[in-house]
């Protein structure tokens, strides 16, 4: 059994609480947040105990795994201090705002023969997972023009309102398109060169990014991510693949099985529903398969070198949205 | 009713099929002749059509036009624009405008000084959905606009459109300036810069068959088009313009060709989406008609076309030097 304790008991927090309760070899043992209700709540589902801060849940122990779901900027403190006392870590994504902190974190690991992991959960959806498989298959031949969408309103429920600040969250491009460029990176290959363009805070409540790809295979690739979206739109992410041989497109919105229409105290809302891929599912998976690497003492499947790759293009974009340049990806 | 004397020249450019059907359909339009350097092809457009063919085109500008509509091949816009120019003649020309900025400001001079009207051949400034888009926008149901996404697909051409020298380039030159012109229409603004990636990625034809292009205009709204013949031979639909508006206040899309008809065909062994959109063709032709009747200035003018093509041209500049290219300004 795979003991873990979570620091963070917001939205992902909660997400992956729910995740362990499914998962047979993982318990959670221990619950770190600063709100006592949040905290609280979610120990309750566990029977785990609940700490106020994560100097008390680590002087008490008795756990195997740090589960990090706090705001970006914090990742790197705690992971860095829990592998450093030889418990494991899996982290929210980002890794971290910065290369350095990101390396400091992987170093880490290493040095303390911990499991390190990050959360780049769209790898477990399954569509992502099936278009994957016939791209390596050879079904379209070449990849050569990929587009990608991940569009929704403002998330209006963090704490601090921390994604609004970019020193915190990194933005549209760090904290959302993220998951397309490290699936991109994942399915398709490596990018050599970026040029972004986002709000960049220039406006109240709303960010929106464009970035365009160009990869080591010659493949151009389309991001778009955005947080502009009006209030209550429905969450929406598409992907389109063109190869020499074949294309393929999904949108969940327009393939979702399930949609909903309700309208209360006269408030109409549509919303669409997938079993198979919302949230849950894939966190679930995601979890799993990284309890069992540490349950067995083998590899993770999204590994820090994996994620630190993802944030150098990710941080090339974020420069490329700022100097209005192109970025070439360091190496 | 005085009629409008219209003739056609060359029907190099498929579209001019349909134009000159549109033209034909006019109670107030005289078909004048169709000149074709193709002989076969103009001789079949003639009978089609019902009108006289004529093997020069100078002939057919002697014939006495209020205009002429010009579908050659690219490059030849240039000198069929200015000729007609200088026997005062009205111009609708085929996008892109021309193959370079420089032809572009001379065939505008011509038209000037000789005081014809000249029109690009932007059909979707007259498609029923982008101009309901257009009036939601103007009414500010979004606000005011940040950012745009176009997408122009479709299937790769043949013959003289995978020829540089006839064509000026491939799925860039060809399909960047119909949403290069609505986003600037839309915005209100010239445009400032432009990136692009792209190259001859899927189709091995030794032409850019793919492309993403980003540009900024003057007042900081900033917009991608991608410009790529992205869709296989058996894609479903020809062709695909979508645009996403993001505003301050909401959020529209738009598909100029989203209303289909499904097709399971079996004895023809395809899967097809039969557009029932009134694509624009009828109103652009309406339009040049009207110009041609009254002289006033028209939507979608040469201007428009020449202003949507510098984004080509700094397009095909960027795609050379990898990196952001200001953008050319042609003289209005």
């Amino acid at each position: 059994m795979v003991r873990i304790a979570l620091i963070g008991c917001g939205t992902m927090g909660r997400t992956h609480s729910a995740a362990y309760a499914t998962i047979g070899n993982a318990k959670v043992v221990s619950v770190c947040d600063l709100d006592s209700a949040k905290r609280t709540k979610v120990a309750a589902l566990h029977g785990a105990e609940a700490f106020a801060s994560y100097e008390e849940m680590e002087a008490k122990g008795g756990f195997d795994v740090l589960d990090v779901c706090l705001p970006t900027y914090l990742h790197k403190e705690y992971a860095v201090r829990a592998m450093r006392k030889g418990y494991h870590v899996f982290s929210e994504k980002p890794i971290a705002l910065n290369v350095e902190d990101a390396e400091e974190m992987v170093r880490t690991a290493r040095e303390n023969h911990v499991k390190f992991s990050v959360g780049h959960v769209l790898r477990f959806f399954p569509e992502y997972v099936e278009v994957e498989k016939e791209i390596q298959s050879g079904r379209l031949g070449v990849p050569r023009l990929i587009r990608t969408t991940r569009n929704q309103a403002f998330p209006a429920w963090s704490w601090e309102n921390w994604y609004q600040d970019e020193k915190k969250s990194g933005g549209v491009i760090m904290d959302l398109v993220i998951h397309d460029i490290d699936w991109i990176l994942h399915a398709i290959g490596p990018v050599e060169r970026v040029y972004a363009k986002s709000f960049n805070g220039k406006v109240e409540k709303q960010d929106h990014c464009l970035v365009i790809l160009k990869l080591a295979s010659g493949a151009i690739a389309h991001v778009e991510g955005s947080w502009a979206y009006p209030k209550g739109s429905p969450f929406r992410m598409t992907y389109e693949v063109v190869g020499t041989k074949a294309q393929v497109e999904y949108d969940s919105v327009s393939d979702s099985p399930i949609t909903l229409r309700t309208n209360t105290n006269d408030v109409p809302e549509c919303q669409f529903l997938n079993p198979m891929a919302q949230a849950m599912e894939p966190y679930r998976k995601e979890l799993q398969l990284y309890v069992d690497a540490v349950d067995h003492g083998t590899d993770v499947v999204v590994t820090g070198e994996e994620s630190i790759e993802t944030l150098r293009v990710v941080l090339a974009a974020v420069k490329s949205s700022k100097t209005g340049e192109s970025v070439e990806v360091s190496k | 009713m005085k009629k409008i004397r219209i003739g056609v020249a060359s029907f190099e450019h498929m579209h001019a099929k349909s134009y000159t059907r549109q033209a034909s359909l006019m109670e107030n339009v005289e078909l004048v002749g169709i000149y074709d350097g193709d002989e076969y092809r103009g001789t079949e457009m003639a009978s089609l059509f019902h009108t006289t063919y004529y093997s020069s085109y100078d002939d057919l500008l002697d014939a006495g036009l209020d205009g002429v509509i010009i579908c050659t091949n690219n490059r030849d816009h240039a000198p069929f624009v200015v000729k007609a120019a200088a026997r005062k003649v009205n111009i609708l020309v085929e996008k892109p405008f021309a193959v370079n900025l420089e032809d572009a400001e001379a065939m505008l001079s011509a038209c000037k000084e000789n005081g014809v009207r000249i029109m690009n051949a932007f059909p979707l400034r007259f498609n029923p959905n982008i101009i309901e888009a257009k009036k939601e926008i103007d009414e500010g149901k979004i606000g005011n606009i940040l950012c745009i996404t176009g997408i122009n697909h479709g299937k790769i051409p043949s013959g003289w459109f995978l020829d540089r020298t006839l064509s000026g380039g491939g799925g860039i030159m060809d399909h960047t300036v119909h949403l290069a012109d609505l986003i600037r229409w839309f915005s209100a603004s010239e445009y400032k810069n432009v990136y692009c990636e792209g190259g001859c990625l899927l189709h091995d034809k030794g032409i850019d068959d793919t492309g993403l292009v980003m540009a900024e205009m003057e007042n900081g709204v900033f917009a991608t088009i991608d410009c790529s013949w992205a869709h296989h031979a058996n894609y479903p639909i020809w062709p695909q313009v979508d645009m996403e508006i993001i505003g301050t206040k909401g959020v529209l899309e738009v598909k100029a060709f989203a209303q289909v008809n499904h097709y399971v065909d079996e004895a023809q062994g395809k899967i097809e989406d039969i557009s029932w959109d009134e694509g624009g063709d009828e109103g652009l032709v309406r339009e040049f008609v009207d110009v041609c009747a009254t002289g006033r200035e028209p939507l979608a003018s040469g201007l428009d076309g020449a202003r949507a093509l510098e984004v080509t041209d700094g397009a095909y500049r960027s795609l050379a030097s990898h990196e952001k290219e200001e953008v050319r300004h042609v003289r209005a």
